[in-house]
């Protein structure tokens, strides 16, 4: 009692709406979860139990036995993962380039780089898929990790060329007149300095990879290389609809990606700022 | 650590040794790909269970089967095909199938059905797939649409008959409404208002086409059948548009509605695992004969049946054969069959006198279900999505086309939830369809 | 830095632009190619057809249709994501316990893949055994239960759903902005006895306007062209026509009526629209140099 009472009034508001936030943001996953343990016939019961009476890890086990889910997850995490590393490596690259060379055209590409961000998949999928099919990498996981290096390039490029312009070029030199090459400036000086960005522009893809539908959908063919998006869609499209098993699988794509995005969420926050805002 | 730098080199050596021998074997294994549409947990099993025998006793064969959603398998095909490197086998609609056909993309199954004994498959199945006279599909199971009703609350009404027209339908529609009860649901979904429009306009005596290809979407027959659809919306849940196929299913099971129009055999699946114990049976829930409208006499009812599809340019067509040919074996045809029994009519006389088949629990629980069945399928009063005639397979090649665009939903919709006058609602899917059959160069009016 | 170093730059340079050119703008150029030809979308067949496509398309009612529900849903999408997302931010810019937690939350649903997304609402949604009717009834707002994603509320349903999935990206960059704001800006106005109201007015919303600036463009390019969320919602159930939007349009030309020409005309006249509002944005709002 003494404790809330030492609360102002101001704070009472503010764990207010926080609660209400809370609520509003994370209710569906509760939902999500609690459907996840129910057995079949309560997940139809009305009036609905918001905890599930006989919770039984059933649908896990369908999930596991009736589906290839491992498969799928095993695909996103390889396809996200790589796609990552692929998209930070040449960002990275570009956009240093951009921040600290003068050459013919610079401009220009930077141009062209902003430009691009305005295309959605949507415009691309059907000449995409007709160059991927030219190339004889349809079917393939490569095919799909090009594709999101593709989409968030122009993003992370933009992003990072933000963060490196905000780092002084002045510390660089200082360090190569030190007698640092330019490899050691930049390992040292530069990447610990635009490391949120960088961290941002890596979860940046890894959302977008491992969210992504529509790629998928129509660069994949086979059932052992889908990934998550799409065994789960087909698992809503299949012949019953089978809540306990969708809940269940959608619990487990998320959980973990939660678990991990809280841990580093400051950093994310940090860099998604300095970055994003500087234009 | 000398030993373990020994065992790391030996491992190396096996591995590698491994991999080369992998490498030769798989190479010299002819990949089968095939696609269907029995995404259910059962059927996938059932298949690989298939596979796996067809494997052992085949080694240089390799099948790589694959379950896809009905959304997306024509997609999927018409890309495969695009890109050089379609699947040896795929289910598909008939009328892709025949738009297929038509293209010249299929090669013919005359081998497999054969091999079968072309006597030994009902009449009626083999209509779907044979084009000229050569086979070019052969379904892999039927199941008709099933007009499924809650027998105990018909009882308590006193109906005891079910209904021999739309007008007896609504009246039986209307006693079965109460406060907690909708009278009957069907699905809101494009291919199932597809499905719907062929079957009721069957089942009206009308035609979709002309022979010159005209959509004949103003006539009689269509206002007749979309004022039906109209009246039947009062009997059922408002948000009805919403619900695909599975949630009318969920409506029946979870005692919201007394009726479906487009039931399965499927649902009896469905029923035995979702509604109360005591309630999965037939004397709960049943099924009527279909009834007709104002313009027809017969009943009509659609005919889900996926023909098995051998792809031109495909790389092992023949190996593809051989797996066809051990799938239609009783033993593995059973197998599948059982997996949803009361949906999957078998195509083979042979396999319905099994006695393996005939003891099957389900199929003895739900009999009624496959007599109503067997019924249409004798007295040839199933037809495909879309099709009205037989030589309209041959004839309509674009059928697949209407059926993807949405013309016919949007029509019923504008009817149904949107309260547009029939006459200009009609106007409408019938100026799109035409500007459609224009385009595709189909137009011969 | 040093001439001598523009090789370095170039070579740095160079797989950006080989991906950007080969996987991005080599497939627009081609789709805007395409727009000219009737072409089936997986056959060979094709034909030049000049402007005919765009000429149809303008005469096309489901054009328009799904011009109008395009528009409504992406205005109101942006406009409920940039209000609720800077409400948010600043309630995760105070201090208070449980505040790195609560961050962590308020991110879950731009995290989660979108399929899962629309799984859960249409779960939520559901009309007969939904949470959200059984919700709605006990309290006694509805007698019956709503059809969710029915005609009459689908619009709503969706846009609910995409400013739930999406408004975190805008408290992800609002709350970065604010983080960065000089504390000494509001000590100073405290001091001149500013109320919170007017801090937000006069210190805070213009030190955020660079970045709602991006964020607002950002959101506005990415809600137009939403395809999945839309899609994925109906996926071709009868309320599909009500929630019709460009892109979903344009993916029913190529992938439903097979005609890829008039998907990638929809394509071209969506980029066409994207560029012309980009265009007037800029000239509208845009003061500071440098993106």
């Amino acid at each position: 009692m003494r404790k809330i009472k030492s609360l102002s009034s101001r704070q009472l508001a503010i764990y207010g709406c926080a609660l209400v936030l809370v609520i509003f943001a994370a209710f569906p996953f509760f939902w999500m979860i609690s459907t996840a343990f129910k057995p079949l016939r309560e997940i139809f019961a009305y009036p609905p139990y918001f905890f599930p009476k006989d919770s039984t890890l059933a649908n896990f086990v369908r999930l596991f036995e009736q589906t290839r889910f491992l498969t799928y997850f095993k695909n996103s995490v390889i396809v996200s993962t790589s796609a990552v590393v692929v998209t930070m490596i040449i960002a990275t690259a570009g956009a240093y380039s951009l921040t600290r060379f003068r050459y013919y055209g610079r401009e220009r590409i930077a141009s062209l780089i902003l430009f691009t961000y305005m295309f959605a998949p949507i415009m691309i999928i059907i000449p995409f898929y007709v160059l991927i099919r030219k190339i004889g990498i349809a079917n393939t996981h490569f095919a799909l990790i090009m594709a999101y290096t593709a989409f968030c390039l122009p993003f992370n490029i933009w992003l990072l060329k933000a963060f490196f312009q905000s780092i002084p070029i002045v510390l660089e030199e200082a360090a190569l007149t030190d007698g640092a090459g330019r490899i050691q400036a930049i390992i040292h000086v530069v990447f610990p300095l635009a490391l949120p960005g960088i961290i941002a522009t890596g979860i940046f893809t890894f959302i977008l990879a491992w969210n992504d539908y529509i790629f998928v959908r129509i660069l994949i063919t086979s059932d052992e290389l889908k990934t998550l998006s799409v065994g789960i869609a087909d698992l809503y499209n299949a012949t019953v609809i089978d809540w306990g098993m969708i809940m269940s699988g959608g619990m487990m794509i998320t959980i973990p990606v939660l678990v991990f995005f809280t841990f580093i969420q400051r950093n994310l926050i940090a860099g998604w700022g300095a970055g994003a805002v500087k234009g | 650590m000398q030993f373990e730098k020994k065992y790391r080199v030996v491992l190396g050596m096996v591995l590698s040794f491994v991999i080369v021998l992998c490498g030769t074997a798989f190479a010299a294994q002819k990949v089968v790909h095939v696609w269907h549409t029995e995404t259910n947990p059962l059927s996938r099993t059932a298949i690989a269970n298939i596979v796996a025998r067809f494997e052992a006793l085949h080694p240089d064969i390799k099948v790589e089967a694959e379950a896809l959603a009905w959304g997306d398998l024509e997609g999927k095909i018409m890309a495969g095909l695009a890109a050089g490197s379609p699947p040896e086998v795929s289910h598909g609609q008939p009328v892709t199938c025949a738009a297929l056909q038509n293209k010249g993309l299929l090669l013919p199954l005359d081998e497999l059905v054969n091999h079968i004994g072309e006597e030994n498959i009902w009449d009626q199945i083999k209509k779907v797939g044979k084009f000229g006279d050569h086979y070019y599909g052969l379904v892999h199971a039927a199941g008709t649409s099933l007009l499924v009703y809650r027998k105990d609350l018909a009882k308590e009404k006193g109906i005891v008959e079910g209904p021999k027209t739309w007008e007896d339908f609504l009246d039986i529609a209307e006693a079965l409404t109460t406060d907690d009860m909708y009278g009957v649901t069907i699905p809101g979904d494009n291919l199932f208002i597809n499905i719907l429009t062929g079957e009721l306009t069957k089942a009206n005596g009308g035609i979709l086409f002309d022979d010159q290809n005209r959509p004949q979407f103003t006539g009689k027959s269509m206002m007749e059948m979309l004022d039906f659809w109209k009246e039947l919306t009062k009997y059922m849940p408002p948000g009805w548009e919403a619900h695909g196929y599975l949630e009318t299913f969920a409506n029946m099971y979870g005692q919201k509605a007394a009726m479906m129009y487009q039931g399965y055999g499927r649902g009896a699946s469905l029923i035995e695992q979702y509604a109360p114990e005591h309630m999965a049976n037939t004397d709960y829930f049943d099924v009527w004969i279909k009834p007709h409208g104002p313009g027809g006499t017969k009943p009509a009812a659609q005919v889900d049946e996926e023909p098995w599809m051998l792809f031109k340019g495909s790389r092992n067509p023949q190996e593809a054969i051989e797996f066809l040919k051990f799938f239609y074996e009783d033993d593995n045809y059973l197998e599948y069959i059982q997996t949803v029994p009361i949906h999957f009519f078998p195509i083979t006389k042979s396999l319905r006198r099994n006695k393996d088949y005939l003891e099957t629990p389900m199929i003895k629980k739900w009999k009624g279900w496959l007599d109503v069945q067997q019924y249409y399928l004798e007295n040839d009063l199933v037809k495909p999505t879309l099709i009205i005639d037989w030589k309209d397979l041959a004839e309509k090649p674009y059928l697949m086309e209407i059926l993807g665009s949405g013309i016919l939903k949007d029509m019923v919709m504008e009817v149904t939830k949107e309260d547009v006058a029939l006459e200009k609602a009609t106007a409408r899917a019938q100026k799109r369809a035409e500007e459609l059959l224009e385009r595709g160069g189909y137009a011969k009016w | 830095m040093k001439i001598s170093s523009q090789k370095t730059g170039i070579m740095l340079i160079m797989p950006s632009v080989f991906v950007i050119c080969a996987l991005l703008v080599y497939p627009v150029s081609y789709g805007i190619w395409l727009s000219f030809f009737r072409k089936h979308s997986f056959f060979p067949e094709q034909n030049f057809v000049g402007l005919a496509n765009y000429v149809y398309l303008l005469k096309d009612p489901d054009f328009w249709m799904s011009l109008r529900y395009g528009t409504i849903y992406s205005f109101s999408t942006i406009s409920l994501q940039i209000i609720i997302g800077i409400i948010a931010a600043l309630i995760l810019h105070e201090s208070f316990r449980g505040r790195n937690f609560v961050r962590g939350i308020v991110l879950f649903p731009y995290m989660i893949p979108t399929v899962v997304a629309i799984l859960l609402w249409k779960w939520l949604l559901n009309s007969e055994f939904g949470l959200i009717n059984y919700f709605l009834r006990t309290i006694g707002i509805a007698k019956e239960p709503i059809s969710w994603i029915g005609k009459d509320h689908i619009m709503t349903s969706l846009i609910l759903i995409s400013v739930w999935e999406f408004f975190p990206f805008v408290v992800l960059s609002v709350l970065g902005r604010l983080q960065t704001i000089p504390p000494d800006l509001y000590e100073a106005a405290k001091v001149d006895g500013a109320g919170a109201f007017s801090r937000f007015i006069h210190i805070t919303l213009p030190q955020l306007r660079n970045v709602l600036f991006v964020v607002i463009l950002l959101r506005s390019i990415w809600m137009f062209t939403k395809f999945d969320t839309v899609w994925l919602l109906t996926q071709g159930g009868g309320a599909e026509k009500y929630i019709r939007t460009l892109p979903v349009y344009a993916y029913m030309r190529t992938f439903m009526y097979y005609q890829a020409g008039l998907g990638s005309t929809l394509a071209v006249i969506m980029f066409g629209i994207l560029i012309a509002f980009a265009a007037i944005y800029f000239k509208m709002f845009r003061r500071e140099e440098g993106i």
